[in-house]
């Protein structure tokens, strides 16, 4: 019995090992030395075919799972999209093809610089995507910094990682602060009535800088913050603070955190009947489980998203604003998506941020007609285009995400529709929500 | 000694690997994260057989003292003295909370002392949340002042490489510590702790005295690798990243797959565990823990004595007897 | 609403989750006070039964109430398959050992939900009659939860007072060697006490989602299995009537503390609440380690 398991334990690490031997030669295959180390000439078909390796640290276990498998997703389509379909990036005789390394995180923040330096090093990427979430995207950077390789982040939201001094680390998703800010806009606009907001969100750093941003925001409109609580990561039962937001009568409440929390705070809302005019949750609204889990409960409940499907953003759209598009039309990318996730899958805002900034690499080597990370990183400065996810454009200065818009949604008779601003809308907003005893009545949030 | 050597020569082979081979400094500095927590823990976990599961809660403070030092102070002009004003305050406030929980908590045993460590992590965690202390949730950011006070160059090479040789250092004082510990009266008197408290208390030993010594011991190397491995090392701590119960578990399994109170035990464990956690996640990403789970269960089952504890049984009474301790 | 009004409708809450609650740490104590082993992987139990409810009730439109027994079911299964591949094998171990054994298997059960239903938050919606209470209610599935951990407890208790299998594993844990004595299968009563504290988890696991029927996930359990600690605490560790109580005792305490702490200027209630549950939880360790309500043995 001992005996076995230790032979079991050996071999599972020799296997590890051999593995890792294995691989390693089809990672770099015949490095050209000095002054192009990266480019790695592929097959001899089309001589000048060079494969660009884009390193991933992504969350496919831990509590970023859920995140990390649409990232993987949105990333791979991209993949797809660049090399098959627009035949990868023409630069003078050179076709530059990506490949995209990635290793699982598991969500925690010791693994990072080993897998980002294992990256970099041994599997030669060119560039890297950050990995999920700030707190993460913060333990990579110092070493992507040392090597001088862009760090791409798509799901770290915070400000703060934008106010460190980084040269390398560009943003490809809206920051944190702007989350909330688009509802609240809304609800100016369709209701000057409405004056009482109420916040209830969960005690993180993400949240607090979401709704610190949101308060901010607010208060510029002439809207009154009259409740601001916030609770602890995995609330069991949210009753006592809720009871005690209703008493202050808001009349549109804001919240949330993270997807357990935000469908809790819904449901609970509903058992309680705290009626109010709009409610907006961070991320949990933004996923098709959630309406799954709530069923009619869901209906008008909105939520801020970096993008969502049906988002007019399209080739003629770039046009008219005259910048360039880039990248799949959003049917491509639905469709490139499902060959990956599988065809009832329907793609999250993660996974297209994802995608967008594999896409926004491709665009900057483009425009840099190299793919050295100096080179890009100029390039990134002047860029102003447009994909799929909308519009990408960073602040020269600190690499932070400009351009790019927020949406909101809404869940409208079992579909998630983009509500705000018009110009990126699917439907009308649906003002007031319904209330909960009607909801329950069967009552829909479908406008007419 | 020949133990000391045979730890030594580890020691060395990690260091040369990971200096000559190209990459493999973030995966050896990986590697030494698990070794220096094991050492750490071992010197309390291993030589008294108590169960601190809220031992992060001592990483943790170490890493809130490095990150306040450079928080509070990189204005001052200080420049590099920061750094070990930073460690030693992580040192002072771990030390101070071992302790605090070690005058009242370690007159618990088995489980009890092992909840009741559960409750001073999480208890602590959540007053810094909701007393917003030292920045509540939001925690602390310091990439902002280390290049500040270092400048980009030297504030990534203190972040990639100075944290680690920290952490290699704090690891390699931790074993010594060890080994002169387990060779003092002070070892004997832990020994027998292990084998029964209360017959070591009607033989006159000062049960509370050692008990406390190896709890404070263990907690000052402690808040030394938080410091470094945490704070210096990804720049920044939120409450929710280093108060995490899980961190405590992985240094049980690594003291216990090493084995409990060997001075080998938890260098042999730290290795085997960060290995197989780091090629299965290069492997089969997203499966690791899936295959790790069952193992360790396993380990528990077939090797209580871990792998230094078992190859020391084997080897009694040849000539490698010396060589594994 | 005035902060009177407030208090007391929290505590009507506290009340009501407090129930579930100690339905939840039942089995925790059962576990230790006859087997002297915390079952660190609690949570992954109360996950299965989550997960239970759940798939009941969206295949097969079951009722949550009957979920109940199909969940004791399988948590009665679940209990044999764990006690006899692994847990028999560390029966009087160290400490060392059980606390990281029972992680493991906590561990591997969370993993492989994720590997067979996803990462995925799923919910469910029983649509229930509720009280209204004014400005806030009571849903009907509130009070069933409450009854149903309340009927649960009882019939355990008759359980272990009336009969013979009951008496035996009393005769265990009051004296080992007696029972051996007297013919009794020391290492089946384990078997069988074990099995039935995680039949017990898993079902509250349904109880929990007839009180938040969404957020279901593979690592839902968590946050409960370090709740139940602190009311098993309360209760006394071993004494699986003293976790029930101390369960109601801890909703009220987590309800009622929310709104004092409301009082206080600048700072975040709610994340306080956490903080004075341990620290409770480290004050009746170190004064009363027999728990509040004394060394009541099953």
């Amino acid at each position: 019995m001992r005996w076995i398991l230790l032979l079991s334990i050996l071999v599972v690490a020799l296997f590890a090992g051999c593995a890792q031997q294995a691989e390693k030669p089809k990672a770099t295959p015949a490095e050209t030395p000095a002054e192009t180390p990266a480019q790695t000439p592929a097959e001899k078909p089309k001589p000048e075919v060079v494969t660009v390796v884009i390193g991933a640290p992504l969350s496919l276990s831990g509590k970023y799972a859920k995140e990390g498998q649409m990232s993987l997703w949105g990333v791979k389509a991209a993949e797809k999209w660049i090399n098959e379909i627009y035949g990868g990036i023409k630069v003078g005789n050179k076709v530059y093809k990506i490949e995209v390394k990635y290793y699982d995180d598991e969500s925690k923040k010791e693994n990072i610089p080993s897998l980002v330096e294992r990256l970099i090093t041994s599997d030669k990427a060119n560039f890297l995507l950050a990995p999920y979430s700030s707190g993460l995207t913060l333990a990579g950077a110092p070493i992507a910094d040392k090597y001088g390789v862009i760090y791409m982040s798509h799901g770290g939201a915070s400000d703060r990682i934008f106010e460190q001094g980084y040269q390398y680390v560009v943003q490809t998703l809206s920051p944190a602060s702007k989350y909330q800010t688009a509802f609240l806009d809304m609800v100016k606009e369709l209701d000057p009535d409405a004056k009482k907001v109420a916040m209830i969100y969960e005690d993180n750093e993400f949240a607090k800088a979401v709704f610190a941003g949101a308060r901010e925001h607010a208060e510029k409109l002439g809207l009154e913050v009259v409740f601001d609580k916030t609770y602890p990561k995995n609330p069991t039962d949210l009753t006592p603070i809720l009871s005690e937001m209703a008493a202050k009568e808001p009349d549109v409440v804001i919240g949330g955190g993270h997807f357990a929390d935000g469908q809790l705070l819904a449901q609970q809302m509903a058992e309680l009947k705290i009626n109010v005019k709009a409610i907006s949750i961070l991320v949990a609204p933004a996923l098709p489980s959630f309406y799954e889990a709530l069923g009619t409960k869901a209906e008008g409940i909105a939520a801020p998203a970096q993008w969502e499907i049906g988002a007019a953003y399209s080739p003629d759209a770039a046009k008219e604003l005259g910048i360039d598009w880039f990248g799949p039309t959003q049917d491509e990318f639905l469709k490139l998506f499902k060959q990956f996730a599988g065809s009832d899958k329907q793609p999250s805002y993660h996974a297209a941020e994802a995608a967008a900034a594999i896409l926004a690499y491709a665009k900057a080597i483009e425009k840099a007609e190299s793919i050295d990370s100096d080179a890009v990183r100029n390039a990134m400065n002047d860029l102003d285009f447009m994909t799929f996810f909308g519009r990408w454009k960073i602040d020269p200065e600190t690499g932070k995400q400009i351009g790019h818009d927020m949406v909101v949604i809404q869940w409208q008779g079992g579909e998630k529709k983009i509500i705000w601003p018009p110009s990126a809308a699917t439907s009308k907003p649906y003002y007031p929500i319904p209330t909960w005893e009607e909801k329950d009545q069967g009552k829909l949030a479908v406008p007419e | 000694m020949r133990g000391v050597h045979t730890l030594l020569i580890i020691y060395a082979i990690l260091l040369i690997v990971g200096l000559t081979v190209p990459g493999m400094w973030q995966p050896v500095a990986f590697l030494m994260f698990y070794v220096a927590l094991g050492q750490a823990f071992n010197i309390f976990l291993g030589l008294t057989g108590y169960v601190d599961f809220g031992y992060v809660a001592f990483l943790a403070l170490g890493s809130y003292g490095m990150a306040i030092a450079m928080d509070s102070l990189y204005q001052t002009g200080l420049g590099a003295a920061i750094l070990p004003i930073g460690l030693l305050l992580a040192a002072l406030m771990s030390i101070m909370l071992s302790l605090a929980v070690g005058a009242v908590a370690l007159r618990l045993r088995g489980a009890y002392f092992a909840i009741a460590t559960i409750g001073v992590n999480e208890g602590f965690r959540y007053l810094i949340e909701g007393a917003r202390l030292w920045g509540g949730s939001e925690g602390i950011i310091i990439t902002g002042a280390m290049r500040k006070i270092f400048g980009r160059e030297m504030a990534n090479f203190i972040s990639t490489m100075v944290a680690d040789v920290l952490v290699f250092g704090i690891g390699l004082l931790a074993a010594l510590t060890t080994y002169v510990i387990i060779h003092k009266r002070m070892g004997y008197a832990l020994m027998a702790i292990r084998e029964d408290e209360d017959a070591a208390r009607v033989m006159g030993i000062n049960v509370t005295k050692y008990k406390i010594m190896a709890f404070i011991t263990s907690a000052f190397f402690a808040g030394l690798i938080g410091a470094s491995a945490w704070t210096l090392k990804m720049t920044y701590v939120f409450p929710s990243d280093v108060f995490l119960i899980t961190y405590t578990v992985e240094a049980i399994v690594i003291v216990m797959l090493g084995g409990a109170g060997t001075l080998l035990g938890p260098v042999v464990g730290g290795i085997t565990y960060g290995l197989l956690k780091y090629y299965l996640s290069v492997i089969l990403p997203g499966f690791q823990l899936l295959i790790l789970a069952p193992l360790l269960v396993a380990i528990v089952v077939a090797f209580p004595e871990g792998i230094v504890g078992y190859l020391k049984e084997r080897v009694r009474g040849t000539r490698f007897e010396g060589y594994i301790l | 609403m005035g902060f009177w009004e407030q208090l007391a409708s929290n505590l009507v809450f506290g009340i009501l989750l407090g129930s579930v609650y100690g339905l939840a740490t039942m089995g925790l104590s059962l576990i230790f006070g006859v087997l002297r082993i915390v079952n660190v992987g609690h949570g992954a139990f109360l996950m299965i039964g989550a997960y239970a409810a759940f798939w009941l009730f969206t295949l097969f439109g079951l009722s949550p109430i009957a979920s109940i027994f199909m969940a004791l079911a399988v948590g009665l299964a679940l209990g044999f398959i764990t006690f006899y591949s692994v847990i028999k094998r560390l029966i009087g171990a160290p400490e060392l050992s059980t606390l990281l054994a029972t992680f493991g298997i906590g561990l591997f059960i969370e993993e492989l939900a994720k590997l067979v239903w996803g990462p995925d938050y799923r919910g469910y919606s029983w649509d229930t009659p509720y009280i209204s209470l004014g400005i806030s209610a009571i849903s009907f599935s509130k009070i069933y939860a409450l009854l149903a951990s309340i009927v649960i407890a009882f019939l355990l208790f008759m359980w272990f007072k009336k009969t013979k299998l009951g008496m035996a594993v009393r005769a265990v844990v009051e004296d080992k060697e007696g029972a051996m004595v007297c013919g009794i299968d020391v290492t089946r009563i384990y078997a069988l006490s074990f099995a039935l504290g995680i039949a017990l988890t898993v079902a509250s696991g349904v109880l929990i989602t007839l009180f938040v029927p969404v957020g279901i996930n593979p690592y839902m359990g968590g946050e409960y299995t370090l709740k139940a600690f602190v009311i098993a605490v309360l209760g006394g560790l071993t004494s699986p009537w003293g976790a029930f109580y101390a369960g109601f005792i801890f909703g009220l305490l987590e309800n009622g503390s929310y709104t004092l702490l409301g009082l206080i200027p600048d700072v975040e209630p709610f994340s306080l609440t956490r903080f004075i549950a341990f620290t409770t939880l480290l004050i009746i360790l170190l004064i009363k380690p027999t728990g509040l309500l004394g060394g009541e043995e099953m």
